[in-house]
């Protein structure tokens, strides 16, 4: 048997371009309505930005604290998108969703989510938003692939405050790190970062 | 065996099915008017109402449901009761009746779905107040063409069988199966042909309760049918098969798909909780100081998590002292922030 | 004569345009596709394959192609979105005629007589010059060959050239004179294999977004990165080494980092000895920019410059990429010479890891500009004034070699001759010089002047409302054909749905007009494959080779590389692997830079450098993607960004609006705040027309060898400018959001 494919999610190497955005709205189980994430992160300070869909977490926060029962996960371990006979509207997994996934859309009173394109990858397809990504920040493939020719690793351990998550997509992160913290301290001390290469141009800006 | 039942749902389950014999008995004027022939139908009736109310209590149990729950009733008695109660009641005609967010969602969706949901209401609406013996017609003595009906053993109006309103009255359930069909049909249509569905459905929730609809639908049907043009010819076997297709799609009610009928009603409460938070006090991300919930919400959410067995409490000296302080944009962008101090800013 | 039928409000409600949001037949129309057409993006020169899904005779969706081995399925939001503009409201469907109010649909018999009948009276009291033809880069090359001929022998004028004149004159002069073609010197699989990647005057994230991935990719394996550009782009944001270049500053910049490689002798002298001549001239040249000159004229820290030379001296192996960030200038074609000189320096060519190349932009930047729609060109690459050329095409079209027109002018030159009165009527098919041409102010008056102005174009572009006639044309995909990506293959646009309505198919045009002008003869093609079969024979023996390229072997190898000169030929993916060059010598040769001021620098009137440029959502002059409502509301508007220590100056605020006047115009737009850009430069993107076309303030200054316009450098002036005068998109006002 081939070796399965997985999800990995390098955001260092988003270029902002969007294709990801509309290509979820080709996406067959929501056509019509694009639910990925693509955040432009402080555009003053740096044109840095990321992609997010959903981690898809082997105990989701989101389903659990569904009140309705609606987000369900698959055998494979995909968590859909709202059930739409039982979703209520209510949010819950919009706010408690770690990662900050869910979209809720007042006029249907539904929360959309990706649910990797489960039209295409339970046929063995790649999911759309990761098929074109000219620049593999949205990256489905085989494992061995990603480990052979990119320097880092991936890693699905994620820790927010005392809570560690476990995921099926997987980001890349530099060898010997083992738990992605989010450190939100860390920005709310330092503010949003500039990259390098922007603090070369101000600083070849002040000789003129 | 019993100890593994849930003994508060249990309780309740008995409560509520206790009440509709009692109201069963009451109703028809014990069981005066009660139709010996419709015995079976009552005691699925009354399985099914054991069975939805066991399914619901244990709902209710789990932590998020509990809470909305309880909001709801706490916060339909406090503040200005007659606004609160005029948006529960509007949600109610716009959302439950009228079905709007299902327009939104897809037009044929909408339609699939307002045509089942009439028809179905239609049906029970007629059935269960003749099975509980609740509604009876009898003729009136001396006018073979007149009905009387009876609500509750009351006399409450009478038609003739042969006018426009008494052709209506007798053949509502057949509305309601052709309702019910148009549902059906369009129903199959879109899970033949949309890839979302044809992704994600799966028998026993999708395709099942069609079938049990468009069974209940289609030999009701022949039961007229049968009357009609046939003179009753195989009837009594047709109300016997028609008989197990409903006692069928009662029995599963409380289990699959259909349990959303009574889950539906929660989203009024939900209307009133989002409306009662945002009268109050927003919750404001530790990051960038943006609004992105009400206080109530946040709060109420943090301790469901907690029930729930979550911790995204930060450790004691953090610069903020719960995870889910941090808004969702902002949760999105520290992934990336967080990649690239990890990585030195560097590519990998 | 040709100015607007109708007030422009009028035409914009009719002719949009209007945002398209969901396929025709809805969204579900995708999922039971009549048919699945394998074929490629029409939205820039990489030309990226996808799948489109066509149900009733309209492209309904798409699926990734990932065995197309150039993008493997990635596409950037254009070629998601690029299906919409199949049935799109806007789209032409019958002949227009100027009526008092307004357009006026006409039959195809009217329309043509009275093309016909103009040129034949223009001609005949001006001369048959005073008649000229503009073309696009992005038709195929089939449509651009049969421009290049049509023009030749229908038209009979001299006056022909298209819209590659904003676009790859420069890198493809630079080549010509360098190596002796014209071509991608790799295939972008070379990429992956250099250790070092220079990207000069390249947003390639967003113009060329596929390329990113060959980028990173290398990267993966550990490339270097250099990023030569006035602003920080998403390529530029994780370089190893960032040169924030003043714009018009590259030649010296390039010129500083080739004196680092001979100080430091980081140089491949067999090759430079073996292979190429001219060493000592740029030699001599370049001695005059150590780092520290050459970092002070350039803007940038020189220490930064002799990292980047160290980075490239040292590598193994290196591929050199630049696009029209050094080529939009009146040294453009230097600006492309001074990289060359650092590949051939270096020796980095015709290896595998070893490469260079421009990045074309326009959907058929490279296959648009060799079979002879150039006003110096005839097919294959041939040089129009070349004797033997002239004779050998001759042959081919079945003329005498006097008949074929003598070299022309070039687009920009074509409209100073309008503004002269000497040419008086011109047709152009797939060009919006009103949109695209600098000095768009001038370019409005010249269409005033003309008598006559004839345009083909499937949607109602600006410049074409200023027409006496509009020939309802074709897209992409409705006629088959050959392109030419940036790598130098040729691949195969299928026909995927026919045109919509009366509108025709633009090669029919051509023949039928051809036909009215007494030269039908020379027009009777049946099919784009007929067109394609003469093309194989008229490039023969060129330069750029077709001979040996059909449909058929193009679908066989996913792509033919030129030259194939002869049909048991495998192409050629990479040029030079025999050391030899083009040249009449065999040698690649060294061009000395020297590098000089730009023709408009700031002074204290006009203190700032205005640049413009592409964003990822749109294409060329947004005639189409301005369409379509995704992409339009990714980017829905221009506006100027601006460093904020400039905003601090000028006391505006992100989102704020900012007068930007120059010599030749003034406009208002909203400010971009961000440290993105360099604080002596401000930047805006160029796909909006009307009070919106940032070429109202570009200057009208060409490169003396190419002709290109100096896009990327004018001086500018800024102030705040009152609440609300930004104007208003110039869109229809009932766009069709949601009829789902």
């Amino acid at each position: 048997m081939s070796e399965p494919l997985e999800f990995f999610i390098d955001p260092m190497r988003c270029i902002g371009c969007q294709a990801c955005v509309s290509a979820c709205r080709e996406c067959g189980t929501h056509r019509g309505t694009s639910v990925i994430h693509l955040e432009v992160i402080d555009r003053m300070r740096t044109i840095q930005t990321t992609p997010m869909v959903c981690m898809h977490c082997v105990d989701p926060t989101c389903a659990e604290v569904c009140p309705a029962d609606a987000i369900k996960q698959t055998p494979e371990g995909v968590v859909l998108s709202s059930l739409k006979p039982r979703c209520i509207g209510c949010e819950n997994c919009v706010i408690a969703c770690p990662f900050g996934v869910p979209k809720y859309d007042a006029l249907p009173d539904q929360m959309m989510k990706c649910d990797q394109c489960y039209d295409r990858t339970s046929i063995g397809l790649r999911p759309w938003c990761a098929t074109v990504c000219p620049s593999r920040a949205l990256y489905f493939g085989p494992r061995s692939q990603v480990e052979a020719q990119r320097r880092g690793k991936p890693l699905n351990r994620f820790r927010f405050g005392n809570e560690v998550v476990e995921t099926k997509v997987n980001i890349i992160v530099p060898e010997g790190v083992d738990e992605f913290v989010f450190d939100v301290a860390a920005h709310i001390s330092e503010g949003m970062p500039h990259s390098v290469a922007d603090l070369a141009l101000a600083a070849s800006a002040e000789d003129h | 065996m019993l100890l593994r039942f849930n003994r508060a749902a249990l309780f309740w389950s008995v409560l509520v099915t206790g009440a509709l014999v009692a109201a069963i008995v009451v109703g028809s004027r014990r069981l005066q008017y009660f139709d010996a022939a419709l015995v079976p139908y009552t005691f699925a009736s009354i399985f099914t109402l054991f069975g939805l109310t066991y399914h619901y209590a244990t709902w209710l149990q789990r932590p998020p449901t509990r809470r909305y729950w309880q909001r709801t009733w706490e916060q339909i008695r406090q503040g200005n009761v007659p606004l609160r109660l005029g948006l529960v009641l509007r949600r109610l005609v716009t959302h439950i009746l009228a079905q709007s967010f299902i327009w939104h969602r897809s037009r044929l969706r909408w339609w699939m779905h307002f045509t089942l949901f009439w028809g179905c209401v239609l049906a029970a609406l007629v059935t269960f107040p003749l099975v509980f013996g609740w509604i009876h017609f009898a003729t009136v003595p001396g006018h073979p063409y007149v009905y009387q009906i009876h609500l509750f053993g009351f006399p409450a109006g009478t038609f003739a069988p042969h006018s426009l309103l008494g052709w209506v009255v007798i053949h509502m359930l057949d509305f309601a199966a052709v309702l019910v069909l148009v549902g059906v049909g369009l129903s199959f249509w879109r899970r033949t042909r949309d890839p979302d569905a044809l992704a994600v459905q799966n028998f026993y929730n999708d395709l099942l309760p069609l079938l049990i609809l468009f069974a209940v639908s289609v030999t009701g049907l022949m039961l007229t049918f049968s009357s009609l043009w046939l003179r009753g010819y195989y009837y009594s076997f047709l109300a016997q098969i028609h008989a197990i297709t409903v006692i069928g799609g009662l029995l599963y009610l409380p289990f699959g798909k259909f349990f959303h009928i009574v889950q539906r009603p929660a989203q009024l409460g939900v209307a009133l909780y989002k409306k009662v938070g945002a009268e109050g006090e927003s919750a404001r991300c530790a990051c960038c100081q943006a609004a992105f919930t009400s206080q109530m919400h946040l709060d109420d959410l943090k301790q469901v998590l907690a029930e729930l067995d979550f911790h995204y409490e930060m450790p004691p000296g953090s610069a903020i002292d719960h995870y889910q302080n941090v808004c969702p944009r902002c949760r999105r962008v520290t992934m990336a922030l967080t990649q690239a101090r990890i990585s030195g800013r560097e590519f990998l | 004569m040709a100015d607007l039928p109708a007030p422009e409000n009028q035409i914009i409600e009719r002719f949009g345009p209007h945002a398209a949001y969901v396929p025709v037949g809805g969204w579900g129309a995708a999922s039971d596709p009549d048919r699945r057409v394998p074929s490629h993006c029409c939205f820039c020169g990489q030309q990226c394959g996808m799948i489109l899904l066509v149900k009733d005779n309209v492209i309904v969706g798409l699926e990734p192609w990932e065995e197309f081995p150039f993008n493997h399925g990635m596409l950037c939001p254009k070629g998601v979105n690029r299906y919409l503009q199949s049935g799109h409201p806007d789209r032409l469907r019958a002949p227009l005629v100027r009526a008092p109010n307004g357009f006026q649909e006409t039959t195809w018999d009217d329309a043509l007589d009275r093309v016909a009948r103009a040129v034949r009276q223009i001609q005949a009291e001006h001369g048959r010059d005073a008649f000229a033809m503009l073309s696009g880069a992005s038709l195929i090359t089939e449509k651009a060959y049969l421009a290049g001929k049509f023009a030749r022998l229908a038209l009979k004028t001299r006056n022909i050239d298209y819209n590659g004149r904003l676009c790859m004159v420069s890198a493809a002069a630079a080549s010509k004179k360098a190596f002796g073609i014209d071509r991608s010197a790799n295939p972008w699989s070379d990429i992956l294999l250099a250790e070092c990647i220079l990207i000069a005057g390249s947003n390639t994230a967003e113009c060329s977004p596929i390329t990113t991935d060959y980028v990173w990719r290398a990267r993966d394996s550990g490339a270097h990165v250099i990023v030569v550009d006035p602003r920080l782009t998403p390529i530029a944001r994780t370089a190893d080494v960032y040169l924030p270049v003043r714009p018009g500053r590259d030649a010296a910049l390039l010129n500083g980092m080739l004196h680092v490689l001979i100080q430091e002798d980081l140089l491949d002298h067999t090759f430079i000895r073996e292979r190429t001549t001219g060493f000592e001239q740029v030699k001599e040249a370049v001695s005059h920019y150590p780092p520290a000159v050459a970092a002070e004229i350039a803007g940038v820290h020189a220490e930064d410059l002799v990292r980047a030379a160290r980075l490239w001296g040292e590598a193994k192996t290196s591929f050199a990429l630049h696009a029209r960030g050094i080529e939009h200038h009146i040294q453009g074609v230097e600006n492309c010479a001074a990289v060359i000189n650092l590949v051939l320096a270096t020796g980095r060519i015709g290896r595998p890891g070893c490469g260079y190349g421009t990045i074309t932009g326009q959907g058929n930047g490279q296959g648009g500009r060799e079979h002879g729609q150039k006003c110096d060109q005839l097919p294959g690459m041939r040089d129009i004034e070349d004797p033997a050329a002239r004779e050998y095409i001759a042959r081919v079209w079945g003329v005498h070699p006097d008949e074929i027109p003598h070299q022309g002018l070039t687009a920009v030159e074509i409209f100073e001759a309008i503004d002269r009165s000497e040419i008086r009527g011109l047709l152009s098919i797939s060009f919006n010089p009103l949109v695209s041409l600098p000095d768009a102010g001038f370019i409005r008056n010249c269409l005033r002047k003309l008598d006559f102005y004839c345009a083909i174009d499937f949607f109602l572009s600006e410049t074409a409302r200023h027409a006496d006639v509009v020939l309802a044309g074709s897209t992409q995909e409705e006629e088959e054909g050959i392109v030419t990506s940036v790598e130098g293959r040729v691949i195969h646009i299928r026909q995927a749905v026919e045109p919509p309505g009366q509108a025709r198919q633009d090669t029919r045009i051509l023949c039928d007009l051809a036909e009215r002008l007494g030269a039908g003869d020379k027009f009777r093609f049946r099919s784009t494959r007929e067109i394609l079969d003469e093309l194989r024979v008229a490039s023969r023996g060129g330069l750029a080779d077709y001979y040996g390229i059909t449909y058929e072997k193009i679908d066989r190898q996913m792509g033919v590389f030129w030259p194939c000169p002869e049909l048991d030929h495998p192409g050629t993916p990479r040029l030079f692997e025999d050391g030899r060059f083009y040249t009449g010598d065999g040698r690649a040769h060294f061009i000395p830079v020297t590098w000089h001021p730009p023709a408009e620098d700031t002074d204290e009137e006009y203190p700032i450098v205005l640049t413009s440029g592409r964003v990822v959502a749109h294409y060329l002059s947004g005639n189409q993607t301005r369409r379509i409502g995704p992409l339009l509301d990714q980017t829905p508007n221009p506006y100027v960004e601006i460093h904020p220590q400039l905003a601090a100056q000028l006391g505006v605020a992100d989102g704020e609006p900012v007068r930007i006047t120059s010599r030749r115009g003034s406009i208002v737009l909203p400010a971009s705040v961000v440290t993105t850009i360099r604080p002596d430069t401000v930047f805006i993107p160029y796909h909006w027309g009307g009070r919106q076309s940032v070429n109202i303030l570009t200057i009208r200054a060409l490169d003396p060898v190419s002709k290109i316009p100096e896009y990327k450098i004018c001086a500018v002036k800024l102030e705040k400018a009152a609440a609300g005068a930004v104007p208003a998109a110039e869109i229809a006002s009932l766009s069709p959001r949601h009829h789902v």
